[in-house]
């Protein structure tokens, strides 16, 4: 493992489970500036999509995960919007962000112990409509973190961008990293978003030119750096691989997981490695319990709130050394037809929306499927790297 | 949130001895009792060694520029009179490995750089549309 300081976090210890769940069916909502749409909404119509594309019925739905915060599509919600009154085993272990990576391992696991048959993991949310005048979704957790308010808010090292535009600054000065090199991850982005119908930044193209003269806000970070604020949500449903095979979608099965952590949490000034993320100790988990390496993968998406994760997620997750991740985005080395490494081709959090990676695992398996918009030629591997900040989850899928 | 906020809660244990210590100007951070390691931010074990006791020192208030940014686009409303100002990220001299989040003052950013020589002021800092003022360790280049 290529961690500088590996005295700064671990790797959760997992069971082998791969080949023992698959993702049979996959769904969106619309996704959008402020709508005046509810996160219930959202997640209902991501939830209606997914049963559509598995072609399975509400009842049968007995597992149901979602996030251990936030708006919750719990087993109360789902029987409320379907009229339905089954038992359904319930799980706090999903949602977006890093669970979305690593639902599937507690999904496996529950497969395994027949405490359920049709496992859906689902996340959405209403931000962009929501937004407060005072800090807006992401900020505003940070914000009532107390050690945040007595040594980062009156500083004005607050909020999200304005840490992470200081590690991209530091990751240039390590490593040479250039605003040339961010933008390359921007422009790749917009082009798959621009390919993607349902993408909020569908007809607004970005070309590295226009990258370069936009405006700085905070500085090395543009306006472009840093992800969308948007209403909307997505839904995967999880099954045995054998069960998979008798629905309709082709199957999508996990081949390795893995779920990295840092000792510092929140408090990035306090990370020794400043300029990595948690996937040092996710990604190598889920290589091994996958039986592949870096080399195998046709597809990777990663959440990517800024362009710097990106750089940060492809150098941990081993696709190259550290510190190569700036030269190793640069020119159009992400985009789905010529580069190198074909990644988030959908947009990602930058040009797709933002709903927290659950629309990146949806992508992935419409990659394996070949359904995908901007379809990597024959992908039968496939990556979502899912982050929270205190942790990071490797999810690999595959086409058996 | 407090009515005061983003101000600090000088009064919140974790950090009263960081501000109380500002006010009389004096930088003051914890090191651990038993590995000499300065522990920031406050935590209730050591992060190097798991102990629990901890010692307040005064600082020289000198170390490098880790890290900095220029914030143009105002993130909260209380920030509106700031725009642009540059928090940074200090590397202290008594333990590098102690990173204090700060903001750099009196400096134009074009005069930047990684690892230049840095020194703590203290000032009153104050935020729009909320009463009152908190004396803060800022810095300048030295
Ligand atoms: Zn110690």
């Amino acid at each position: 493992m290529a961690a500088p300081h590996e005295d700064w976090g671990w790797a959760t210890e997992y069971e082998d489970v791969s080949g023992a769940v698959a993702v049979c069916g996959v769904g969106e909502s619309d996704h959008s500036k402020a709508s005046g749409r509810t996160a219930n909404q959202v997640v209902a119509q991501a939830v209606e999509r997914a049963l559509d594309d598995a072609g399975l019925a509400p009842a049968d739905i007995d597992g149901l995960m979602y996030v251990p915060f936030g708006y919750q599509f719990d087993a109360a919600a789902f029987h409320e919007h379907f009229g339905t009154s089954h038992d359904i085993w319930e799980s706090k272990a999903g949602g977006g962000m890093r669970w979305a990576a690593s639902a599937p391992y507690e999904a496996a696991l529950a497969l395994r112990d027949k405490r359920a048959t049709h496992i859906l993991n689902s996340f959405g949310v209403a931000w962009a409509t929501e937004r407060s005048q005072m800090v807006g979704g992401p900020g505003e957790s940070h914000a009532q973190e107390l050690f945040k308010q007595n040594l980062e808010v009156p500083f004005g090292w607050f909020p999200q961008p304005v840490y992470f535009a200081t590690v991209a600054r530091r990751h240039m000065h390590e490593f040479g990293t250039t605003e040339d090199q961010l933008g390359a991850v921007a422009v790749a982005c917009r082009r798959h978003a621009n390919l993607t119908p349902g993408a909020v930044m569908h007809d607004r193209p970005l070309t590295l030119e226009q990258y370069r003269q936009s405006r700085l806000i905070v500085a090395p970070f543009r306006r472009e750096d840093c992800c969308l604020i948007s209403d909307g949500g997505g839904a995967y449903i999880m099954t045995t691989p054998e069960r998979a095979r008798d629905l309709g979608p082709p199957v999508v099965e996990v081949a390795g997981v893995g779920l990295g952590n840092s000792v510092t949490g929140t408090h990035w000034a306090e990370q020794p490695a400043f300029t990595s993320t948690p996937q040092v100790f996710a990604a190598p988990v889920a290589f091994q319990m996958a039986g592949l390496t870096p080399a195998d993968v046709d597809v990777y998406t990663c959440y990517d709130p800024f362009t710097i994760h990106t750089v940060m997620q492809i150098e941990d997750s081993g696709f190259c050394e550290k510190g190569g991740g700036g030269e190793f985005v640069a020119g159009d080395a992400l985009q789905f037809d010529v580069g190198r490494l074909p990644t988030n081709t959908h947009g990602g959090l930058l040009s797709h929306a933002y709903v927290l990676g659950i629309a990146h695992v949806v992508e992935v398996v419409r990659q394996l499927r070949g359904e995908a918009a901007a379809q990597v030629r024959d992908a039968r591997v496939g990556i979502y790297g899912g982050y929270t900040g205190p942790q990071a989850a490797t999810l690999i899928l595959r086409r058996p | 949130m407090r009515p005061d906020f983003p101000l600090p809660d000088t009064t919140w244990e974790p950090t009263a001895e960081f501000w109380a210590g500002a006010a009389r100007h004096e930088l003051r951070i914890p090191f651990c009792a038993r590995c000499g390691r300065g522990c920031w931010y406050p935590r209730e074990r050591c992060r190097s060694c798991g102990g629990a006791e901890f010692e307040w020192r005064t600082m020289s208030g000198r170390g490098t520029l880790f890290s900095w940014v220029v914030v143009t686009h105002a993130f909260l409303p209380h920030f509106g009179d700031l725009v642009p100002f540059v928090p940074a990220l200090i590397a202290l001299d008594e333990d590098p490995a102690v990173r204090l989040a700060t903001r750099v003052v009196d400096t134009d950013p074009d005069q930047l750089a990684f690892d230049l020589p840095m020194e703590v002021t203290f000032r009153p800092i104050t935020f729009a549309g909320v009463d009152g003022s908190v004396t803060a360790p800022l810095f300048t280049p030295a």
